[in-house]
């Protein structure tokens, strides 16, 4: 699985990282992580508000900061 | 008017600051369509708004409907009655802050493309008055 955090890093964005790596710890899954700040594969995404968060090419959610528990939902399904 | 080129790089906003406003022309094919989108194209030059992807909703582009729903209030902007973005939205379930209709400013529907600058700034003015 491969989690993608789009943003510039800024504090939603570093947030947002943390409780991804939370979530993974947490559900136990084997997930790459990556962090993506080139706005060029930002916006690939049709994303126009970061923080955002793709799991293996899926936009979950932008513009605010998952909650560890909503990010281990996406990743169990 | 300016018409400065927006970088593509410059379009992805960070939320981190004040709050995301969308912004959402019909940009169809008569003056007062393709009025909407230079308004828009304005109102995110001025910093008002983030213009976004109308086009994109109504293709249920994954990114482009997340980002939609990401933003704090949503600005519609349609041309004429036909009202086709504020459909786009509501199809989507994406509840509209602000919905503006150029038509209602005394300004007849046509199928002339090439738009009056300062026709644009006329309306920009209405708009921005509204918000």
């Amino acid at each position: 699985m491969k989690i993608e955090i789009l943003g510039t890093g800024c504090p939603k964005c570093n947030k947002t990282k943390k409780f991804v790596e939370e979530a993974v710890a947490q559900a136990g899954v084997d997930a790459e992580i990556v962090k993506v700040e080139d706005m060029d594969g930002i916006l690939a995404y049709g994303v126009l508000i970061t923080p955002a968060v793709v799991v293996d090419g899926e936009v979950k959610i932008v513009g605010r900061v998952p909650k560890v528990d909503e990010v281990i939902e996406w990743i169990t399904k | 008017m300016d018409n400065k080129i927006i970088p593509m790089s410059e379009n992805a906003k960070c939320s981190c600051g004040a709050s995301i406003i969308g912004v959402f022309p019909c940009a169809g094919a008569s003056n007062v369509g393709q009025l909407s989108n230079a308004i828009a194209v304005e109102l995110h030059k001025q910093g008002i708004g983030n213009m976004m992807c109308t086009v994109g909703i109504g293709g249920k582009i994954n990114g482009l409907l997340k980002s939609a729903e990401g933003c704090d209030s949503i600005i519609v902007i349609d041309g004429c009655p036909l009202k086709c973005a504020q459909a786009t939205m509501e199809e989507a379930g994406i509840p509209i802050g602000k919905h503006i209709l150029l038509t209602d400013m005394d300004i007849k529907k046509n199928k002339d493309l090439d738009i009056d600058p300062a026709q644009v700034k006329e309306v920009l003015s209405k708009v921005t008055e509204l918000l």
